[in-house]
Parts: structure tokens; sequence; C-alpha cells
């Protein structure tokens, strides 16, 4: 369903991504791991033409691009059917939970008011918010607007949800809520790519696992491949200092 | 003090109102979108247009407005006769409204004050916002208009009042362009019998009202306008 | 062309004008300090707890900011010789300049009560109650701790607030005030009204290099004091 092949990207003469290939089907659920400065979050952010990526292709559906001449009717395209989670939320401030969701389905896909607020509830009820429709952002907790976050995202309907790092800047206490609901829209079967920290998450919900160093795919494979018999040297020195001693997976 | 006089010449100096709303109200509108464009080009760093904006701008606050005022207003008439020497064109430029001259003098001060407000109010909106609405289908013109104008105009509402208040001020400086204004009809009418304590007092009570009631006008609405930021406080 | 506009009248006006840059000068600083002084008294009106008092110290910012410069300078010119008339004093044939400085004083007290009022609310109230904590007397934990710290918050505000009296006074000639302002508008009388442009180009030179130099000035003074407050922030 996507597919990419051979993303580059430099920031002022450092190159984050080196040539890096990725395919992913439906009903996928996709966790990228990797240290900080690996990539892995400029990948996702070219995917969504957050940034410009210098070079490659990519296949969306039916939809191609090259990298280096992308046309504004592509990306706003591809912008239909991906949606994006961010680390920040970036909830609109100005908008309250419920605008917040239907604001890209009435003005970006000129779908009607009332059928988009419909839509909008019923996301936010999805996500555990259904007594706070009508709060603004600044009214709620991270993990509160976070969920709108993801809540924001699934009324969107998209072929794909992109997580860049979503509870990263949150609480330690309110992580378990925003887990949870990632959890439950994956068991929905929707395909999901994926970009944390969390271990857990990677080993219980996703089917592949991506290690990302130096701006290049070290290693994939099953939750399996990776976390029990990685095959890399970087990857097991990654996996060593991330996770305790003592910690093992039941698989 | 001449009580009579004082009374007589508050509505002297109250019937040069509209004319300095009015000559506010048209600056306004020429300078808060041509400010809000120019404040993007230099967020933006657009070449050439945001080094011109940036220079523009250190000119209006770096120079007296009377000055702008005698230098604009001395400096039309004479292109004026240029231009219409060279075409033959029969037109007397002494007959010109001073209004007019008052229009391009605070609309071209106003615009370079407005170009700092919304560039410092822009620049407090999170790049975040403008990736969020893009992320969920926007185009950049439906982000602007729909998440972004809406959070800067907020930010800088306050300093359009101030900007707003200081223009209304500025407006008595109309005399040098022989604007019938506040202060100018008030003075007019001093002028026969010395009056100008009480003459000067009006004009300072009519400037008074009008100001304040503009303040209280810009609280109300930026009260009503920041309903989503109340709720943090 | 030439006719109408000769560019060396802006260069043969900028010498004979500088020298009233010191009548500027004179009023402007005058106003300052005067206008800071009583500007620290206004805002510590509006800090106190005495409720009139406050009351009565915004009143008087909010009249400031509703009143445009010319209003006010002929109020005094006007006004204070005829209040102090009633009183049996003759103040007509006191100095213009006089005048000039009393209405910017009192124009920018107002502004700098609000400079001052919130730059003392910008630092954060722990910092007097340690002082006070490790024994530092009242006076002492103002002047020593909140005092340099306030400054560094006030001093760009201060010195738009200076560069604002600074282009308002060109206001005083309207009174009478040979400035730079009235010398330009003698020049421009004697030349009976010809080239009266390019005086005014020069003077508005003047003015924009003055106002550059006063920003870079407090650019620089910023970076001095700041100083401190960045590696207080670092360690």
């Amino acid at each position: 369903m996507l597919e990419i092949k051979n993303i580059h990207k430099s920031f002022g003469g450092n190159e984050i991504l080196k040539g890096v290939d990725l395919a992913i089907d439906k009903g996928d659920v996709v966790v990228i791991l990797g240290p900080s400065g690996s990539g892995k979050t400029t990948l996702l952010r070219c995917i969504n033409f957050l940034e410009n990526a210098d070079q490659g292709h990519a296949t969306f559906g039916d939809i191609q691009v090259d990298f280096q001449h992308v046309k504004k009717k592509d990306v706003h395209a591809i912008r239909q059917r991906v949606a994006f989670v961010f680390q920040n939320y970036n909830l609109f401030t100005n908008k309250t939970a419920l605008e917040n969701v239907t604001e890209g389905l009435i003005i970006g896909r000129k779908i009607p008011k009332a059928q988009a607020v419909e839509i909008g509830k019923k996301a936010l009820d999805k996500v555990g918010l259904s007594e706070k429709y009508d709060a603004y952002p600044s009214q709620l907790s991270g993990g509160q607007q976070q969920r709108v976050g993801i809540a924001r995202a699934v009324a969107l309907n998209p072929d794909i949800i992109l997580f860049d790092e979503p509870t990263s800047a949150l609480d330690p206490e309110l992580v378990g809520e925003v887990l949870q609901v990632m959890k439950n829209i994956a068991a929905e079967g929707t395909t999901m790519l994926v970009v944390t920290h969390e271990m857990g998450f990677a080993k219980d919900v996703a089917n592949r696992v991506i290690f990302m160093d130096g701006g290049v795919v070290v290693e994939e494979g099953s939750p399996h491949d990776i976390f029990v018999s990685p095959k890399e040297e970087r990857t097991k020195k990654f996996l060593k200092r991330v996770i305790p001693e003592d910690y093992t997976f039941y698989i | 003090m001449n009580y009579q006089f004082l009374l007589e010449t508050f509505f002297v100096a109250l019937s040069g109102v509209p004319i300095a709303l009015l000559v506010t109200v048209v600056a306004l509108l020429i300078a808060l979108p041509l400010g809000f464009l120019l404040a993007l080009t230099r967020i933006n760093k657009i070449p050439v247009i945001h080094h011109l904006a940036k220079i523009y701008v250190s000119f209006v606050r770096g120079t007296p407005i009377i000055i702008q005022i005698f230098i604009i207003y001395s400096s039309i008439p004479l292109l004026l006769k240029i231009i219409f020497e060279k075409y033959h064109i029969a037109f007397d430029i002494y007959k010109i409204n001073p209004i007019w001259y008052a229009f391009i003098v605070f609309a071209f001060s106003s615009t370079a004050i407005l170009i700092e407000v919304f560039r410092s109010a822009l620049s407090t909106i999170e790049k975040g916002q403008l990736e969020a609405a893009h992320s969920v289908g926007l185009t950049t013109f439906q982000a602007y208009t729909r998440i972004i104008i809406p959070q800067a105009l907020v930010v800088a509402l306050p300093n359009i009042c101030t900007a707003t208040v200081n223009l209304i001020k500025a407006t008595s400086l109309g005399y040098a362009m022989s604007l019938p204004e506040i202060t100018l009809k008030a003075k007019v009418a001093a002028n026969v019998g010395y009056n100008y304590v009480e003459a000067y007092l009006d004009i300072f009570i009519v400037y008074l009202i009008l100001c304040s009631t503009v303040e209280y006008l810009f609280k109300r609405y930026e009260k009503y306008l920041s309903k989503y930021k109340v709720a943090n406080a | 062309m030439d006719k109408y506009f000769d560019a060396t009248y802006i260069w043969n006006a900028i010498p004979v004008l500088l020298p009233f840059l010191k009548i500027t000068f004179l009023v402007a600083g005058s106003s300052i300090i005067l206008g800071t002084l009583f500007g620290l008294l206004l805002a510590a009106a509006k800090l106190s707890s005495v409720k009139w008092l406050q009351k009565l110290a915004n009143l008087y910012t909010t009249i400031m900011r509703c009143t445009p410069s010319i209003v006010l300078l002929f109020l005094v010119y006007y006004g204070v010789p005829a209040l102090a008339e009633n009183f049996g004093l003759n103040l007509h044939s006191i100095d213009t300049a006089i005048f000039v400085v009393v209405t910017f004083t009192l124009q920018f007290a107002a502004i700098m009560s609000e400079v001052i009022r919130s730059a003392y609310l910008a630092i954060p109230k722990g910092q007097f109650e340690a002082a006070v904590s490790v024994g530092l007397t009242p006076f002492q934990a103002y002047r020593r701790i909140m005092f340099p710290q306030a400054l560094v918050v006030a001093l760009p505000n201060f010195g738009n607030g200076m560069i604002a009296l600074l282009q308002e006074g060109a206001l005083a000639y309207t009174i009478g005030l040979i400035d730079i302002v009235g010398k330009a508008n003698l020049i421009i009388a004697s030349n009976i009204n010809a080239h009266a442009l390019e005086v005014y180009i020069a003077l508005a030179i003047i003015y924009w290099v003055l106002s550059i130099i006063i920003e870079k000035i407090f650019t620089i003074l910023e970076k001095i004091f700041g100083k401190g407050k960045k590696t207080l922030e670092t360690t």
C-alpha cells in the first residue's frame, strides 16, 4: 500500500536519511525503534511532506511521487489519506476538542457539518473523551490532549496513521491511557506506522519492528526476531541499553 | 475662565470627531491587510521585499510623525506638478482635499507599526499549528485563515489597540495639512478671543472620551475573542 | 527637476541643524530624568496596597495615554500660567523650554510607570524572599537583588520609551522652542518657503540616525546587563 524507496534527506550538510526503504501493507502495525538522531522522526515527517525529502520515490496506492519533483496536487492527495499524530499534540489552541477533530473533515474534505460532528463525536467517544467535546486544549491534561490528537487522526478515516513519539512528551502516569487507545485502534485493523520508545507497545502490538540507526534501516523483522534474536551488533547494543537486564520477553 | 466659550467650543471640537475617525478607519483598512502581508514577507524572509520592509519599518519608527507629514505633504504636490506638467493635464493640485494627504500619511505610518505588531504576534504561534493543519488536509491558505490568523489576532489585539489609539492621537497633527479635525477646529474657534486654555481643555476632553471608548471596545472584543485562553487562567 | 528639488539643500541644511540638537537633547534629557523619577513614584503607587493610590495612578496613566502630545503641550503652555495667575504668580515670561520639559515629564512618567511596574512584576517573589532569608534588609534586597534583575527586563521598553519621547519632542517647535525642528522651520522661512522638502528630509535623516544609535546602545546595554542573568540561569 505504501512503499518508500531510497529516501534521502539532509539538514545543512548533515545527512539524516541515507537511503531508507520501507514497505507497509494494509493492516500492518509497524514500529520504528532507534536511538535519538537516527532519522526516525524525519522519515515520518518526509512521508507526510512536513519535510521535503531530497531524493527518493514513494508509491502510495495509485499515486507515484518522485521526491525531487513533488507536485502540489500529489501532496494534497497523499495528506488526505495519511494522518499524523504529533509528539507535542499540536492541537489547534483556538478550537474545542470537537472542532479540532471536525476541522479537517469540514474544511479539508468538505464533509457537511452535521455529518462531520457525528464522526467527530464518535472518534472522541472511541478515545474515551465523551465528556470533553467542548473543552479547549488548555483545559485538558497532556494525556487527554494526545487522545484528542489521535481522535483527530482517526476521524479522517485515513489509509494509515503516522505516530511521531506520541507518548514522549507525557508525564509517566499519563502514558498508559494513550498507549491503551493506540492498542484499541490497532485491534480494529488500522494501519499504523509508529515511532516510539515504548518497547512494551512494540512487543505487544506491532507485527513488524524496524530498527534504524545513523539514517539507515539496520534490521527489521517480527517483534520476536528483533527482541529475542537480533542479528546485528548495533541492534543488540541498543536493546541492551534501553531494556533492563532482568527484563524477559514472553513471546 | 470663560465657561460659556468652554461649553460652546466643546461641541465645535466634537464636530471634528467624524473626520478624525474617518481618517483613522481608512488608514487602518489599508494598514491592517498590508501590514499583515508585509509581516508574512518578513517572517518567511521573502528576498528583497523583507529587506525593504525592514528599512521602511525602521524609517517610520525612527522619525517623528510630524516630519513624515511635512515630507509627504510637500513632496506629493511636487511630484504631481511634475507629472501633470509633463502630460499637460490641467488640474489645480492646491485644490486637493487635505483628507487625501491624511489618508496617505497615516496609512503609511500605521502600516509600518502593524508590520511589527503582526510579526511579533505571528512569531508566537508554534510551527506545529501549521503542520497539524496540513496533516489534517487543510491547504496553507485554509490553515492561515482558520487556525493561524485567529490565534495571531488574539495575541496582536492589545498592540493593535495601542496602535489605533496612537493613530487617533496622531490625527491631531492634521493641522499641518489644514485638515479640519478636532484640534484645528477648536483652535480656530479660540483664535477669535484668545480663549486657548478653554479650547485645549475641550480638545483634551474630547480625545479622552474618544480614546478611552476605543480602549474599552478593544478590551471587550479581546475578552470575546480569547475565550479559549480565559479558560486556562 | 532641479527647479523643484535640489538634493544639495539637504546636505547644506544638516550642518546648520546639528548644533540645535543640543537644545533637543537638553529638553529630552531633562524630561527623561524627571519623568523617570515621577514614573517611579507612580509605579510605587500602582504596586502599593492602598486602593485609592492605585486608582489615582492608573487614572493618571490612562489620561496621559489618551492625550495627544500636542494637546498636552498647549494645555501646559497656556494652562499653567493661567492657573498660576490665580495664585498671583506671573509665569508668562519664563523660558518655553520649561513648558516643554514639564509636558514631556508628565507624559514620560506615565510610560515609565508602566515599564517599571511590569519589570517589577516580572521578577519572581521568591527572589526577594530568598534575599531577606539570607539576612539582607528589605532595602538591601531591593537594591542588590530585585533592582538589577528588573533593570534587564525594563531596558528594551525604556529604550523604546526614549525613542518615542525624542520623536514626540519634535512638536516642541509649535510653542516656539528653537530646537532642530524649530531651526528647520526658520531656515525654510528664510528661503521664503522654497525647498522646504529638502530641509525636512535633512531633519528626517538626523532623527532616523539618532533613533538607530539609541537602539544600538540599548542592544549593547542589554547584552552587558543581561550577562548576569544568563549565568544565573545556567548555574
